[in-house]
C-alpha cells in the first residue's frame, strides 16, 4: 500500500502490485452510510405537526429513496464495470527481426536505417540500451531486451563489422564471435479496438517513483488521504483562480478516472455530481494502489495520427522510446505535464508550452518536497528529449497489416484480435517494404505528372516475397502507401495478360517428347472456333505474324498467336490444371481466351503462382505470419514453413531458363538498365487489352516481386508491362542488392549447344551458338549446317516446317 | 554513286542478316545456371546444433522454428531441409517430411550420401502413411545411389 508520509519527504510506493483493500476496512464505512440513511428516514417516528409537514416528509422520503436507488445503481455500475473492466489491448504486429551474422548482405547504412526507425539513438548511454555508436566500418549496438516468440532475450551489446559485401563479423561486448544475433524487431502497427486506443499495460511496481510523485504533486496532492473528493483541493483551485493564476482542476485522480472511465465529457452540474458519487464509491471498494494503477494505464497522453496514445506504458515508448521503468525525472515530468492536455502541450507542435508545463510539474514536485531544490535546478534546464515524431498512426504499412489481419481472422475472433493484446510476429522486411513504397510512390507520381500512360490518377501495387520460403516481405496497396483503404495488392483482381504464359509453356515443356525450348511454333494466322462462343482470333502486340518461331523466342517475345495455338494444341484443361497446381485457387473460365490472360487475378495471387516456379516447382503457400503469442509471451500458434512438390524439377528448370530469356533477349530486356547480366533474373511482362494494365512478375535468387500498374476504373490507356511496370520492378529489386538466380540443375537435364538460326545442334564451327538446357534425350540430334563435325550430311536434316528464319525471309 | 549505293545496301543486308527479327543474346559468361553452393557457416551450424538439442529434449516445434530461421538465411542448404524433414517426421507430419526431403535432394547436387539419406526419410514417411509400395520404391531409389 502507499502512504503519504507526514514528514513531507514525499510519497513512498511499496513494490506490491495493486491489491484489493481489505473488506474489514471498507465495509464499516459503508454501513455507517447505511445507518445514517436509516436514522434520517425511519428514525423520526414522532407524529407530524401538520399535514404540510407530512407531505414534505413524504417528498423527502421519495427523494431520498430515489437518491438511494440511484446511488445503488451507480455502485453496481462502478463495481461491475471496474471489476470486469480489462483494458482492450490491440494485437501488436512486429516486423521480422534482423538477424545479424557474418556474410549477411546488408550494408551498414541499412542497419543504421533500421536502428533509427526503431528509435535507437546515436551515442553511448551507460546503464541503458537502445543506442549505437558508429566507428568507421564498425557499429556498436546496445540491443534492447525483447521477448521473442521462443523466449526473452536480455539486453545485448554487439560489435558488428562491415565490408563491401555486408556484415563481415559479429561479436559480443567482450569481443567474442557470435554466430548469430537477433535485433529487436520493429513494431509495424496493430489491430486496434474501435476507438483506436493504444496502450501498453504496466504494473504499478514498474512505474518509477518520480513519475508517481510528479503526478500526485501536480494533479492531486492529497490523493493518499482523501476519500475520492478533496475539499482542500477544490479550495486551493478556487483560491488560485481568485488570485488570477487561472483555472486549475479541483478534481482528484479518482474523479478524473471516473470521468474517463464511465462518463461522457460534457460539463454539467449533474454529471459533476454523478462523478463525485462514483468517485466516493470507487474509493469505498478499491484501494489507492488499484485506483492509481488503473489511472496510470488509462490516462490519455497524445495522438499519433489516428492512434490514441493511452497510459504511461505506451506514453514512455511513444515519446522516449523506452519502457516506463527507465524514465528519467524530467521525462516523467513531461508525461505528467501532458495529462492536463496532450494537444495543448504537445511537445512536437508546441515545444515551448510543453517545456513550460514540464517545469511547472518539476516546481510542484519541489514544493511538495518530492525532489530537492538542487534536483529541481538541475532538471529544469534539460531539453524535452523526445523521439523524432513517428507519425505512423495505427500502422505505417496499412496494406501489409490488412493482409496479416485477414490471415489472422481465419484463426481468431475479431474481438480477441482487438482486445487481447496478442503479439504477432510477421514476415515484413522493413527494408524491402520501405523501398517498395518509396519507388512505387515516386514512379506513379512521375507517370501522373508526365501523363505518360494516360490521365492522372494512375495506381499500382507491389508484392515482394522470399522466393524460397514464400514469406511475404513487402506489400504496397496503392500510390499512397499510408492510405488505409482499397488494398489493390489483395483486392484489385485484374486481367493478367501474358503473365499467364509461363503456365502454358510449363505445361508444354512437361512433355519433352513434343516440346523443347527450340521446338518451332507456328505464329501464322489463327482462328479458334468453339461451339456457343464467338470465334476467337488472337493478335500479336505488333499486329503481325511471325511464321515459324522457336518456342523460347515465342515466349521471350510474348507472341500471342503462337501461344494461343500452343495452348489449344496441348488443351485448355491441361493448362488450367497447371495453373491450379501453381497455386491459383480461383475458379477459371475454361475458354481459349483464358490462355491469353483473360483471367482476373490479384497481385498476391500472381505472386503465389510465380512463387511455385521460383522455388523449383515446390509450392509454398504465401505467409505473412510466423508466430502468435499471448500478451505475456505464451506461444499460441506457429505458422510453419510448408512446401509441396507440385512439378517435376525438369520442366520448372526449363521454364525458368525461358523466363531468363525474356529478360536477356525478350520483352523484359529493359531490366538491363537495372540489373547486371550475372543476376540472370527471370521474369515476364504482362499487358492487357487496350493497354489497361501493366504487369511485371519475376524473381532473382532470393526474392520474387510482382508489380501491377493501372487505373481503378479500368480505363483504356497506353500502359505496357515493359514501359510502366518493369522500371518499378527493376528499381525496387536493384535497391535490395539481389542474389543471382542459380537453380540446381536437376538430374534429368542436360545442356546442349544449339545453333540459334537452325535450332539444331551446334559445335565450334557455329558462331553465336547457345548452350540451352534440355530434358535428357530431347535435344535435337541433327547438326546445324554450320557444324564442322564430320559425317553428318546437311541434307539429312529432318524438318517438318521451314526454319523460322527461312519463313521470315520467305514472306 | 553506285559504289555508295552498294555500300549502303551491303550495310543494310548485313544488318538484316546478322539481326533477324528477334535478336538472340547469349547468356552471360559462365553457365546460366551455376551450381548452387552452400556453406556450413557458423550461423547455420549454431542453429542446427540448437535445433538438434531442441529435438532431443522433445521440443520439435522449437527445433522446426530454429531450422526455419536457418532456411531464411540459407534457403538452398540441403542439410537444413533434411533436418527439417527429420523434425517433421518426429512431429508425424509425414507429407511435409517427404516434401522437405525432396527439397533437400533438389539442392543436393552430387552429394549422393545426402540424397541416399533423403530417400530413406521419404521411405519412412511413406511407410508411416501406410504406403508400403511407395516406401519400397523410395528404398529402391536409395539403393541405386549406393
Amino acid at each position: 500500500m502507499q502512504t503519504l508520509s507526514p514528514n513531507g519527504d514525499g510519497v513512498s510506493v511499496s513494490n506490491t502490485s495493486a491489491q484489493r483493500p481489505s473488506t474489514i476496512a471498507a465495509y464499516p464505512r459503508q454501513s455507517t452510510i447505511r445507518a445514517m440513511f436509516r436514522r434520517r428516514i425511519f428514525g423520526e417516528i414522532e407524529p407530524p405537526r401538520s399535514r404540510r409537514w407530512r407531505y414534505f416528509r413524504y417528498a423527502c422520503l421519495a427523494l431520498a429513496l430515489l437518491a438511494v436507488s440511484f446511488t445503488a445503481y451507480l455502485d453496481f455500475r462502478v463495481r461491475s464495470e471496474f471489476e470486469g473492466r480489462r483494458f482492450a489491448l490491440p494485437a501488436r504486429l512486429y516486423a521480422r527481426p534482423l538477424e545479424l551474422h557474418a556474410g549477411l548482405r546488408v550494408s551498414q547504412a541499412d542497419v543504421l536505417d533500421e536502428l533509427r526507425e526503431n528509435n535507437y539513438r546515436e551515442g553511448r548511454v551507460e546503464g541503458d540500451s537502445g543506442w549505437y555508436v558508429r566507428d568507421g566500418d564498425r557499429l556498436l549496438i546496445s540491443v534492447r531486451p525483447f521477448r521473442f516468440w521462443d523466449g526473452p532475450q536480455k539486453t545485448l551489446l554487439l560489435r558488428v563489422d562491415f565490408d563491401a559485401n555486408g556484415v563481415s563479423r559479429v561479436q559480443d561486448g567482450q569481443g567474442l564471435d557470435l554466430p548469430l544475433a537477433r535485433l529487436e524487431p520493429l513494431t509495424i502497427g496493430g489491430i486496434y479496438p474501435g476507438n483506436n486506443q493504444d496502450r501498453v499495460l504496466v504494473r504499478l511496481s514498474e512505474v518509477p517513483k518520480p513519475l508517481v510523485q510528479a503526478l500526485i504533486s501536480t494533479e492531486d496532492r492529497n490523493f493518499y488521504s482523501h476519500h475520492g473528493y478533496d475539499l482542500r483541493g477544490i479550495a486551493r483551485a478556487a483560491w488560485s483562480f481568485v488570485r488570477g493564476h487561472g483555472l486549475q482542476g479541483g478534481s482528484t485522480l479518482t474523479q478524473q478516472l471516473v470521468k474517463n472511465f464511465f462518463l461522457t465529457p460534457e460539463r454539467t452540474i449533474q454529471r459533476k455530481a454523478t462523478e463525485l458519487v462514483m468517485a466516493i464509491l470507487l474509493e469505498l471498494h478499491y484501494g489507492k494502489d488499484e485506483i492509481l494503477e488503473t489511472y496510470l494505464n488509462e490516462i490519455y497522453l497524445g495522438q499519433d495520427r489516428d492512434r490514441a496514445i493511452h497510459g504511461v506504458g505506451l506514453g514512455s515508448l511513444y515519446y522516449f522510446g523506452k519502457t516506463v521503468d527507465r524514465l528519467t525525472l524530467p521525462e516523467a515530468a513531461l508525461l505528467v505535464a501532458l495529462v492536463k492536455g496532450p494537444g495543448v502541450y504537445d511537445p512536437y507542435r508546441h515545444p515551448d508550452r510543453a517545456l513550460e508545463r514540464r517545469n511547472l510539474v518539476l516546481r510542484e514536485m519541489r514544493n511538495t518536497n518530492a525532489i530537492t531544490p538542487e534536483e529541481y535546478m538541475l532538471t529544469r534546464s534539460t531539453s524535452l528529449g523526445v523521439n523524432a515524431k513517428s507519425g505512423r498512426g495505427t500502422s505505417p504499412h496499412p496494406a501489409f497489416v490488412d493482409l496479416v489481419y485477414r490471415h489472422l481472422r481465419r484463426d481468431y475472433d475479431e474481438a480477441d484480435l482487438r482486445s487481447e493484446g496478442l503479439r504477432i510476429f510477421t514476415t515484413l522486411d522493413p527494408r524491402a517494404q520501405n523501398r517498395a513504397e518509396t519507388v512505387l510512390e515516386r514512379r506513379l507520381a512521375q507517370y501522373d505528372r508526365e501523363k505518360r500512360f494516360g490521365e492522372r490518377g494512375i495506381e499500382g501495387a507491389v508484392v515482394i516475397t522470399d522466393s524460397q520460403t514464400g514469406e511475404v516481405e513487402a506489400l504496397v496497396g496503392g500510390a499512397d502507401p499510408r492510405f488505409r483503404g482499397f488494398n489493390r495488392a489483395l483486392d484489385a483482381a485484374r486481367p493478367v495478360g501474358s503473365l499467364l504464359k509461363p503456365a502454358i509453356y510449363l505445361t508444354a515443356l512437361s512433355d519433352p517428347a513434343h516440346y523443347t525450348l527450340v521446338t518451332p511454333l507456328d505464329d501464322g494466322p489463327f482462328v479458334w472456333k468453339s461451339r456457343g462462343a464467338p470465334d476467337w482470333e488472337p493478335m500479336n502486340f505488333d499486329r503481325q505474324f511471325h511464321g515459324s518461331v522457336p518456342l523460347r523466342t515465342a515466349f521471350a517475345q510474348s507472341l500471342n498467336v503462337a501461344t494461343a495455338r500452343l495452348g489449344t494444341d496441348i488443351g485448355i484443361a491441361r493448362v488450367l490444371g497447371t495453373l491450379e497446381r501453381l497455386g491459383i485457387q480461383r475458379e477459371m473460365p475454361p475458354y481459349a481466351a483464358t490462355l491469353l490472360g483473360a483471367l482476373d487475378l490479384s497481385p498476391l495471387e500472381v505472386a503465389q503462382m510465380y512463387q511455385t516456379i521460383a522455388s523449383g516447382g515446390f509450392r509454398a503457400p504465401l505467409r505473412a505470419i510466423r508466430e502468435v503469442t499471448t500478451a505475456d509471451g505464451r506461444p499460441l500458434k506457429r505458422y510453419p514453413l510448408a512446401v509441396e512438390q507440385a512439378f517435376a524439377p525438369e520442366p520448372v528448370y526449363l521454364i525458368t531458363a525461358a523466363m531468363q530469356g525474356v529478360v536477356r533477349e525478350g520483352t523484359g530486356q529493359g531490366l538491363k538498365a537495372w540489373l547486371p547480366p550475372e543476376i540472370a533474373a527471370a521474369g515476364k511482362t504482362g499487358t492487357t487489352d487496350e493497354q489497361r494494365d501493366a504487369w511485371f512478375a519475376g524473381f532473382t535468387g532470393d526474392r520474387l516481386a510482382v508489380v501491377w500498374i493501372g487505373y481503378d476504373d479500368n480505363r483504356a490507356a497506353q500502359l505496357t508491362g515493359a514501359a510502366a511496370a518493369l522500371p518499378v520492378w527493376g528499381e525496387i529489386v536493384r535497391s535490395l542488392s539481389p542474389e543471382p538466380l542459380a537453380l540446381p540443375k536437376p538430374e534429368g537435364i542436360e545442356n546442349v549447344r544449339i545453333d540459334p538460326a537452325s535450332g539444331l545442334r551446334a559445335d565450334a564451327g557455329c558462331d553465336g551458338s547457345l548452350e540451352l538446357p534440355f530434358a535428357n534425350g530431347s535435344a535435337p540430334v541433327d547438326r546445324a549446317p554450320c557444324s564442322t563435325a564430320v559425317g553428318i550430311a546437311v541434307e539429312n536434316v529432318k524438318q517438318t516446317t521451314k526454319s523460322w528464319w527461312q519463313r521470315l525471309w520467305g514472306r | 554513286m553506285a559504289r555508295r549505293c552498294a555500300a549502303v545496301l551491303a550495310v543494310f543486308l548485313s544488318a538484316c542478316a546478322s539481326s533477324p527479327k528477334f535478336a538472340t543474346v547469349p547468356p552471360p559468361p559462365g553457365s546460366p545456371f551455376p551450381q548452387p553452393s552452400y556453406t556450413e557457416s557458423p550461423a547455420i551450424a549454431s542453429l542446427m546444433r540448437d535445433a538438434r538439442a531442441a529435438s532431443e529434449s522433445g521440443q520439435p516445434a522449437n527445433a522446426a522454428a530454429l531450422l526455419e530461421r536457418g532456411l531464411r538465411i540459407e534457403p538452398r542448404n540441403p542439410r537444413l531441409w533434411q533436418e527439417l524433414s527429420r523434425v517433421r517426421l518426429d512431429q508425424k507430419d509425414y507429407a511435409q517430411a517427404e516434401s522437405c526431403a525432396q527439397r533437400s535432394s533438389s539442392w543436393a547436387g552430387g552429394d549422393n550420401a545426402l540424397r541416399f539419406e533423403n530417400w530413406q526419410l521419404i521411405a519412412r514417411s511413406r511407410e508411416a502413411r501406410g504406403d508400403a509400395q511407395g516406401a519400397r520404391a523410395a528404398l529402391d531409389a536409395a539403393d541405386r545411389l549406393k
